[in-house]
């Protein structure tokens, strides 16, 4: 493992001195976070061209709008409103930027294209995106892949089962490709009789997990009721919680949003998750950066997923179905207290 | 040469010029996801959309084309419908480069309903888009017809399926390959009619202004999906039934166990496309079970039947090594891997966990990078090489096949770590939660560059040979 970082460590340092030779950090995290909807003198994307923004845009609403631009919708901030208008409704989502990175950000906005020396004193803050605590975002980094302890138990299962048989298939192949090399008349009736043997195990083993499997399935049923029910909208890119349904984007905006989402620990949940434009995916990560529950966000459908929570913390949700030039980005959290 | 062997040759001209590409997008992907190469990241969803549509459209055609000539062996199909799908699919690709490349149309290779009118492309690119998949659907709808048209005329569809075997009988002779054929293109113009039904359905809301069901559209599109991937596979197995008993000195005959096993896998491929919809919770539960039952089905005759009738095949063997004989073997190795792969992610309780994330493309991978993909590779060697009978080194066709093996499991296993930690499928870059996705994106460019270093010394020995065939 440590030989693998070892390796790891050079290999990523060769690829960032390829890929970032002469750029200081706000580029970088321009070019992580904002290229897919933005450009800089290229034009229009999603969003607009930040050519020339800082002179636009006087400095401290740039600053926050680029941390909780989410918040200044919300609170109908009259150039937001004007912009999100122009650019058909679809809102910037929130990506969780610390102020630090706001800073560096608008220093390359200001001048993309003076060299990394010239703005190298941003260059003493951490060179990661991930420290965000910001409400909207995730409260811890996982540049650390999950552990065996943290890895979530169906997927460690799930994972050395399909190691274990990848490793008999190979081993067997190799050894029948062996063979080859002392070459018999083999007696078919034995093969023949051995696939039946290897017939009647295989079923019984399928219909064995079958049985096990087929009761652990995450589907609401209708004997119990939840213990608190919680409206999830999707739509392009971001989600919003409430209290009420959501049927149009017009109710979108007249529907009180719940902002920071709280879920007593060990209760019921159900989420009714939707969507207003493409499939979304609602998948709910736990602290460890684990997988945790997940169901489809589709449009002019409902889908119940029943959760209970058993740890407190801020667990992320994030997009898991594409949905367009922001995906990725697309995201919120919940706190369980 | 006749016009049959000249479109074979084209065929395999065709693929070893779009492969290359479309392998080096997946490169530059990978390279994307390791936060390499930003200034392309904008390109990201574009190029998946023209890989993945790309590829899935290759290696149907590659395997098609092999089945084709394998058919010809036994009966006649027409020559000039054999042209006329060199030509659709050609302008379908075409069709395809356009709205991607011009119009950074970027909605996924199974353009799932309604994001190809909600994404921030021109509507002239989704239209073009749709234009093109019907050209091809269209095009290769005629194609599987007249083969299936040609099997007819010499079998009768019931003998082609092998029902004689089923009712005792061992008379008349129908080869495996027939069969395995017959059921695939009986799959094929079943999930292409429901790939016409998605297009119909969107063209009613492009012009019309009908709205979509979105959980129909979904039901149809997977179907469409599902099977044509699976089917695209079994095409490849009806090929090596015929061709690799000539390299291991044996024959490999249809009996009744045989037309058992693939009849039941017609039957049961078209029920496993439910386990695409498992996160879909308003699916009503019975197709939820059903799902799971049938991927579970479907894996078992495969395995007894196949994998395990290939293994005694070659079981002390007299058997006659080449690059042909060794794809064929590794690609059956890597159908069953990746079929472990998909079994696990079709158990519902596990794909809660594993839906949409890069376990998804870990599996699939597995069944067409190192299966469906050296099978047809195998195969064109074979075409070439048993017509222009060059001399053979096997000790560097070792070193080739050792670059595919070690190059495309290294690339594959990063999938499955990716995938079995949460890493999300389909992100351009990953956010603070999974960073480490980039890490394994690293590793997996540099192993899928050696694939592709491999694959280029493949194309240059099958490409001496092609030249020579042309004369
Ligand atoms: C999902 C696409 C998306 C992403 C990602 C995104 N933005 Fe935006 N951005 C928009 C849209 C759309 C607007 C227009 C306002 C609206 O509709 O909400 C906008 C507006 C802006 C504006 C105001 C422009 C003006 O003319 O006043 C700035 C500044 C900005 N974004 C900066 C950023 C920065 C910095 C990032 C990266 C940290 C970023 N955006 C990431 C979509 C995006
Ligand atoms: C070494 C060769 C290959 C490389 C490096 C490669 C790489 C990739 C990558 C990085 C992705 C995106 C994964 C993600 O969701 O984040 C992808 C998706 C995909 N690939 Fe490949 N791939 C290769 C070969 C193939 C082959 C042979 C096929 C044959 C069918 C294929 C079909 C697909 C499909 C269908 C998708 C999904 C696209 C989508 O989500 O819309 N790939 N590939
Ligand atoms: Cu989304
Ligand atoms: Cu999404």
């Amino acid at each position: 493992m440590r030989k693998m970082m070892l390796i790891w460590t050079v290999f990523s340092q060769l690829v960032s001195i390829a890929a970032f030779a002469d750029v200081s950090d706000g580029q970088k995290l321009f070019q992580q976070r904002c290229i897919s909807c933005h450009t800089v003198g290229k034009g229009k994307g999603v969003g607009p061209d930040l050519q020339g923004v800082t002179q636009r845009r006087e400095q401290a609403w740039l600053h926050r709008w680029i941390r909780e631009p989410d918040k200044m919708l919300a609170e109908n901030d009259p150039t937001a409103t004007a912009l999100l208008k122009e650019y058909n409704q679809v809102p910037m989502p929130n990506m969780a930027i610390t102020p630090e990175q706001a800073d560096q950000i608008l220093a390359y906005l200001a001048n993309p294209t003076a060299e990394a020396a010239a703005s190298g004193d941003a260059n003493t803050a951490a060179g990661t995106t991930s420290e965000a605590t910001s409400p909207g975002g995730s409260s811890q980094a996982h540049d650390q892949a999950p552990t065996f302890a943290t890895r979530g138990r169906t997927q460690n299962i799930a994972f050395f089962s399909f190691l274990f048989i990848a490793l008999v298939i190979v081993l067997v192949f190799f050894w029948v490709g062996s063979t080859t090399s002392n070459p018999q008349t083999i007696d078919m009736k034995a093969a023949y009789k051995l696939r039946k043997v290897f017939f009647i195990s295989g079923s019984f083993v399928a219909m064995g997990i079958l049985a096990i499997t087929m009761s652990k399935t995450p589907y609401a049923d209708a004997l119990t009721t939840p213990d608190n029910v919680i409206y999830a909208t999707a739509m392009q890119f971001s989600f919003t919680f409430s209290n009420e349904p959501v049927s149009s984007a017009q109710e979108l905006s007249t529907v009180s949003p719940i902002s920071s989402l709280e879920i007593p620990r060990d209760t019921l949940v159900e989420f009714r998750v939707t969507s207003l434009d493409a499939t979304h995916g609602f998948a709910i990560y736990n602290q460890q950066g684990v997988v945790f529950a997940q169901t489809q966000a589709m449009p002019g459908y409902t889908n119940r997923l029943r959760v209970r929570f058993s740890e407190p913390g801020v667990y992320p949700v994030l997009c898991l179905e594409y949905c367009g030039a922001a995906h990725h980005m697309m995201r919120t959290s919940l706190v369980v207290k | 040469m006749d016009l049959a062997k000249k479109n074979t040759l084209a065929w395999i001209a065709i693929t070893l010029i779009l492969f290359p590409i479309l392998l080096l997008l997946g490169i530059l992907m990978r390279t994307v996801q390791a936060n390499g190469l930003s200034a392309a990241q904008e390109w990201f969803y574009p190029f998946m959309t023209l890989h993945g549509v790309g590829m899935v459209g290759v290696w149907y055609v590659g395997a098609m084309a092999c089945a084709e000539r394998i058919i010809a062996k036994y009966t006649k199909p027409s020559a000039a419908i054999s042209t006329f799908a060199i030509v659709g699919t050609t302008i379908g690709v075409v069709l395809l480069l356009v709205c991607v490349l011009i119009g950074k149309f970027a909605a996924g290779w199974y353009f799932l309903y309604p994001l190809p009118f909600k994404g921030n492309w021109p509507v002239w690119a989704a239209t073009t888009f749709l234009l093109s998949i019907t050209v091809l659907g269209a095009t290769w709808l005629i194609w599987s017809l007249d083969l299936l048209r040609a099997i007819a005329q010499k079998y009768s569809i019931s003998k082609a399926l092998g029902w004689h075997y089923i009712g005792g009988a061992t008379e008349p002779d129908v080869p495996p390959a027939i069969i395995i054929s017959t059921v695939s293109l009986l799959a094929c113009v079943a999930c292409l009619l429901a790939g016409v039904t998605v297009l119909v359905l969107f063209d009613a809301e492009l012009i019309a202004g009908v709205r979509n069901d979105a959980l129909l559209v979904k039901n149809l599109t997977f179907f469409f999906g599902h099977v044509l991937v699976n089917l695209s596979l079994y095409l490849g197995v009806a090929v090596i039934y015929d061709v690799l008993p000539q390299y291991c000195d044996r024959p490999w005959k249809a009996n009744k166990i045989v037309a058992i096993s693939w009849n039941s896998v017609l039957a049961i491929v078209f029920m496993a496309y439910f386990h695409h919809l498992y996160m879909d919770f308003v699916q009503p539960t019975t197709f939820q079970y059903l799902g799971q039952i049938a991927s579970y089905m479907s894996s078992l005759p495969a395995a007894v039947v196949t994998i395990f009738g290939a293994l005694a095949l070659v079981f002390h063997a007299k058997m006659r090594w080449t690059l042909t004989s060794a794809l064929f073997y590794l690609a059956l190795m890597g159908w069953a891997i990746g079929g472990v792969g998909a079994v696990i992610d079709s158990t519902i309780a596990v794909n809660s966990k594993f839906h949409n994330t890069l376990w998804v493309p870990a599996h699939f991978h597995t069944y067409m990078l190192e299966g469906l993909v050296l099978m047809v590779l195998g195969y064109y060697y074979h075409f070439v090489q048993e017509n222009a009978k060059l001399p053979e080194s096997w000790g560097f066709h070792k070193v080739i096949l050792s670059m595919i093996v070690v190059g495309g499991y290294g690339f594959l296993m990063m999938f499955y770590i990716s995938g079995a930690n949460s890493v999300p499928r389909r992100f351009a870059t990953y956010p603070a939660e999974v960073a480490h996705g980039a890490s394994y994106s690293g590793f997996a460019a540099v192993f899928a560059t050696v694939f592709f270093m491999g694959l280029l010394l493949y194309a240059i020995e099958t490409g001496k040979r092609w030249l020579n065939v042309r004369g």
